[in-house]
C-alpha cells in the first residue's frame, strides 16, 4: 500500500506518463517527417539532388535526435546524446559519410520506435487513464446522458447506479498510473541503447591494426542474403496470385526486372567489396567499375522491357548510349588521372600488408625471445643461485662438498653465458655492425658443419636493418640446409648493384623447402618489409636456391 | 664496470699490480703510453658506440708502443678479430671470451703468458679456424691426438702447458708436435709463440 502511496504522490512518475503521452504526437510528426525525408531522397536518387537531399535528411534526423535526447534526458533521466559524427578525413565527401555514422541510424531508429511502439504504448495509457477518469465522474454525468453508460455486462443509468463508478474509478486511476513505470522503463533502455555516441576513433592507424588482425573486414554480405530472400518470397507470391487469378498477361514480369536489375546491381557492389581484384581490371578505379556494371544492369533492364513490351523500334538504344558516354568519360578520367592514384593504392596496400606482416614477425620474435630467457638464462641463473647458497651453508661442516656445489655453480654460470650469447647473436650478431656483411657471415660459416662459400660485394655498407635481413637469410637458408636438406655445401653470393642488394643462397641439399613455412614466411615478411622480394626454388630432390632482392638507395 | 672491478680484485688477489683502470679507448692508448704497463686488459666493446672501440684501441696502443701485450676479452669471439689482433706477426696477444675469467687459474696463467709475449687465443676461436678446413686437405692427415694438440698449440700453450691439460708428459707432446710440423710442413721455431704464429698464420689460409 505504501509503495503504491509513494509511486502516487512522486513526480516521476508524472514525468513518465508525460514521456508516455508525447508520443502520441511526436510519434506521427517524426514518422511522417522521415517518410518524406527518405521518399524525396529516393526519388532524386538518379539525379545530383540526391546529395541536398541526403543532406537534408541528416540534419533533419540530427534536429529530431536532438529533440528526443532532451525529452529523454528531462523525463527519462536517460543520459542521452544526440548522435555523433566523426569525419575521419578532411573534405566534403568524408563530412557527409561521417553524417551517417552508426549513431546516426540509431537514432533513426529511435525516432521510429516512438511511432511504432511509442505511439500504440501511448493510445494505451491514454484509454487506460481516460477509462479510470471517465468511471470515477459517473455520478457527474450519467444520470444525464440518455441510457447512461455500458460497461458491457451492466448498464448504470440512475445516479445510485453510478455511484458505483466512485470505487471503480478510484481503483482503476493508480492502476493505469502504475503501469507508466514498467512501460518507462522499457523506453529508458530502448533511449539508452540508441540515443548515445559513437566511439571517438582514437587514431586510424591502430583501429586498421586492429582490423587486420582479426583478417581483412568482411562487408556485410547479408543485406545481399536479405535482399534475394525479400525478392524471391514476392515474387513467388506474385507469380503464384497471377497463376491462381486470370493467368491471363504475365504481368509479374513487371516484379521481376526491377526487382532483378536491383539485385544485380547490389550483388555486383558487393562482389567488388569482397574482391578487389576485379577493380585492378578497371584500372584500379572504383568508380569506373561500379559505374560499368551499374550500367551493365541498366541496359539489360532497357533491352528486357524493350523485349517483353512491343518490341518494334528498339528505343533502348538511346538511353544505352547515354550511359556509354558516361562510361566513356570515366574511363578517360581512370586513364588520363587514375594511373598515378592506382599505383599509389596498390602501394598503400603492399604497405599494409607488409606492415601488417613485419609487426607479427616482431611480435613472433619477442615471444621467442621471451621464451627462450625463460626457459633459459633465467632457469640456469636460479639453479646457480641455489648451489651457492647450499655452498654456503656447507662450507664450514662439509668444504669437500661446497667445493664441489661451487664447481657446479660455475659450470651452470658458463653454460647460462652461452646461451645468452647465442640468444643475442641470434638477435643481431654484433660482428655484422661492427664489420658488416662479410665478416659476420665468413663467421656464421665457420660455426656451421657445411663447407659453406661466402662472396660478398657490397661496398658501400647498406643501410643496418637490410644488412640484417640479409644475414638471416642466409643464416636461416644454411640452418634449413644443415637441418632439412642434408646438404654438404653451400654457397652465398651477395652483390649490390647500384641500390639494389642482390642475395643468392644456393645448397646442394635434396630440396623440397615448404616456402609456406614458418622460416621461410619469417624471412620473407622481414624483407617484404624492407620492400625487397623473396623467391624460394626448392624442387624435390634439390637443389634448393634462395633470392632475396633488397633496395638499399 | 662490473667486469672491470672484479677484474682488479681478482689480478690485486693474486699479486698483480693494477696500475690504471679506464673506461674508454682514448684513455686506455693513454695511460699505456704514460705507465707502459706489462699487459693491458680491453673488453672490445666500450662507450661511446659499445661496438668494437676496444678492439681499435688495442690496436692503436700496440701501434704506438710497440711490443705492447694485449689481452682482449668480449663477450662474442670472432675469428675475424683474432685475425686483426695477430697481423703484426707480433707475440703478446690473448683474445679470450669473458666467461675464461671463471677459470681462474687458466685465466691467470694465460694473463702471465701473454704479459710474457706469448699468445692467448680462446678454444672457440681456434675451433672455428678448425672447421674451416678442407675435406681430405693437409689437416685430414693429422690423428686425432694431434689434432688436439694441434689445437692447444694454437691456443698459445707451451709444450709443458699442452702436456699438463693432455695428461701427457713433455716428451710425448714434443714427438706429437714435430710430427704435426712435418705433416703440415711448417717451419721448426725456435720460440713457442713464433710457431703459435706459424700454426695460426696455416690455419688461416687453411681454405
Amino acid at each position: 500500500m505504501d509503495v503504491i502511496v509513494r509511486t502516487l504522490v512522486d513526480p516521476t512518475t508524472y514525468r513518465r506518463l508525460a514521456y508516455l503521452l508525447s508520443a502520441l504526437v511526436l510519434g506521427p510528426v517524426w514518422f511522417a517527417a522521415l517518410i518524406t525525408g527518405w521518399s524525396v531522397t529516393a526519388g532524386l536518387a538518379v539525379t545530383p539532388l540526391v546529395i541536398p537531399a541526403l543532406i537534408v535528411v541528416a540534419f533533419m534526423t540530427r534536429g529530431l535526435a536532438e529533440i528526443e535526447v532532451r525529452i529523454a534526458r528531462a523525463l527519462l533521466d536517460v543520459d542521452a546524446h544526440p548522435p555523433s559524427a566523426h569525419p575521419i578525413r578532411p573534405g566534403f565527401w568524408a563530412w557527409l559519410r561521417a553524417q551517417f555514422s552508426p549513431s546516426f541510424w540509431r537514432a533513426q531508429a529511435y525516432l521510429l520506435v516512438r511511432w511504432c511502439v511509442g505511439f500504440p504504448v501511448a493510445i494505451a495509457v491514454l484509454v487506460a487513464l481516460s477509462a479510470a477518469f471517465g468511471t470515477l465522474t459517473w455520478p457527474a454525468w450519467v444520470p444525464f446522458v440518455h441510457g447512461g453508460t455500458n460497461i458491457g455486462f451492466w448498464r448504470p443509468h440512475t445516479f445510485l447506479q453510478s455511484l458505483a463508478g466512485v470505487p471503480i474509478g478510484l481503483l482503476l486511476i493508480p492502476i493505469s498510473l502504475l503501469i507508466t513505470r514498467p512501460l518507462a522503463s522499457l523506453f529508458q533502455t530502448i533511449a539508452s541503447a540508441l540515443l548515445k555516441p559513437d566511439p571517438v576513433p582514437v587514431a586510424t592507424g591502430s583501429s586498421d591494426t586492429l582490423l587486420r588482425r582479426d583478417g581483412p573486414r568482411r562487408p556485410p554480405r547479408y543485406a545481399l542474403q536479405i535482399q534475394i530472400a525479400a525478392d524471391s518470397v514476392l515474387v513467388f507470391a506474385a507469380i503464384a496470385v497471377w497463376a491462381v487469378t486470370s493467368l491471363g498477361y504475365f504481368w509479374p514480369v513487371w516484379l521481376v526486372l526491377p526487382f532483378g536489375t536491383a539485385l544485380a546491381i547490389h550483388a555486383w557492389i558487393v562482389m567488388l567489396a569482397e574482391r578487389p581484384s576485379i577493380i585492378a581490371q578497371f584500372r584500379g578505379s572504383r568508380t569506373l567499375a561500379v559505374s560499368a556494371g551499374v550500367g551493365a544492369a541498366l541496359a539489360a533492364f532497357w533491352t528486357a522491357i524493350w523485349a517483353v513490351t512491343a518490341q518494334g523500334y528498339f528505343w533502348p538504344v538511346w538511353p544505352i548510349l547515354g550511359v556509354a558516354i558516361v562510361l566513356a568519360a570515366e574511363l578517360m578520367v581512370a586513364l588520363v588521372v587514375s594511373p598515378r592514384r592506382a599505383a599509389l593504392t596498390e602501394r598503400i596496400e603492399t604497405l599494409e600488408t607488409t606492415r601488417a606482416g613485419a609487426v607479427d614477425a616482431q611480435e613472433n620474435a619477442l615471444r621467442r625471445i621471451e621464451r627462450d630467457l625463460h626457459d633459459g638464462a633465467q632457469a640456469r641463473l636460479v639453479s646457480l643461485g641455489m648451489s651457492l647458497g647450499m655452498a654456503e651453508q656447507k662450507l664450514s661442516e662439509d668444504p669437500q662438498r661446497a667445493g664441489e656445489l661451487l664447481a657446479e655453480a660455475r659450470a651452470g654460470a658458463e653454460h647460462a653465458l652461452r646461451e645468452l650469447r647465442d640468444l643475442a647473436r641470434g638477435i643481431h650478431p654484433p660482428v655484422l655492425s661492427d664489420r658488416g656483411l662479410g665478416a659476420a657471415l665468413a663467421s656464421l660459416a665457420s660455426t656451421s658443419p657445411l663447407r659453406v662459400e661466402v662472396s660478398v660485394h657490397v661496398a658501400p655498407r647498406p643501410a643496418p636493418a637490410v644488412e640484417s635481413a640479409a644475414y638471416f637469410v642466409a643464416a636461416e637458408a644454411l640452418a634449413n640446409a644443415t637441418k632439412h636438406a642434408r646438404a654438404r655445401q653451400m654457397d652465398i653470393r651477395i652483390t649490390r648493384v647500384d641500390d639494389l642488394l642482390e642475395l643468392e643462397v644456393r645448397d646442394n641439399g635434396r630440396g623440397g623447402a615448404d616456402p609456406n613455412g614458418a622460416g621461410l614466411q619469417g624471412l620473407r615478411r622481414r624483407v617484404e618489409a624492407l620492400d625487397g622480394t623473396l623467391s624460394v626454388i626448392s624442387p624435390r630432390g634439390g637443389p634448393t636456391t634462395i633470392r632475396a632482392q633488397l633496395p638499399c638507395g | 664496470m662490473l667486469l672491470r672491478d672484479g677484474l682488479t680484485r681478482l689480478l690485486r688477489d693474486n699479486e698483480i699490480e693494477v696500475v690504471a683502470a679506464v673506461s674508454d679507448g682514448e684513455g686506455l692508448v693513454r695511460e699505456v703510453i704514460a705507465l707502459r704497463p706489462d699487459l693491458a686488459i680491453v673488453d672490445i666493446r666500450l662507450p661511446p658506440s659499445f661496438q668494437d672501440e676496444g678492439l681499435r684501441a688495442a690496436l692503436e696502443a700496440r701501434r704506438r708502443v710497440p711490443g705492447m701485450a694485449v689481452l682482449v676479452v668480449s663477450q662474442y669471439v670472432e675469428h675475424t678479430y683474432a685475425q686483426e689482433l695477430l697481423a703484426d706477426g707480433r707475440g703478446g696477444v690473448g683474445y679470450l671470451l669473458k666467461d675464461r675469467v671463471m677459470h681462474v687459474a687458466d685465466f691467470l696463467e694465460a694473463v702471465r703468458r701473454v704479459a710474457a709475449g706469448g699468445t692467448a687465443l680462446d678454444p672457440d676461436v681456434v675451433a672455428q679456424l678448425f672447421s674451416r678446413r678442407r675435406e681430405n686437405g693437409p689437416l685430414e692427415r693429422l690423428t686425432p691426438r694431434e689434432q688436439e694438440v694441434l689445437s692447444l698449440m694454437a691456443e698459445g700453450r707451451s709444450n709443458a702447458g699442452i702436456a699438463e691439460s693432455l695428461v701427457l708428459t713433455v716428451g710425448a707432446v714434443e714427438k706429437h708436435v714435430q710430427s704435426i710440423l712435418s705433416k703440415l710442413e711448417l717451419p721448426q721455431s725456435p720460440t713457442d709463440h713464433r710457431r703459435v704464429l706459424a700454426v695460426l698464420a696455416y690455419l688461416q689460409q687453411a681454405d
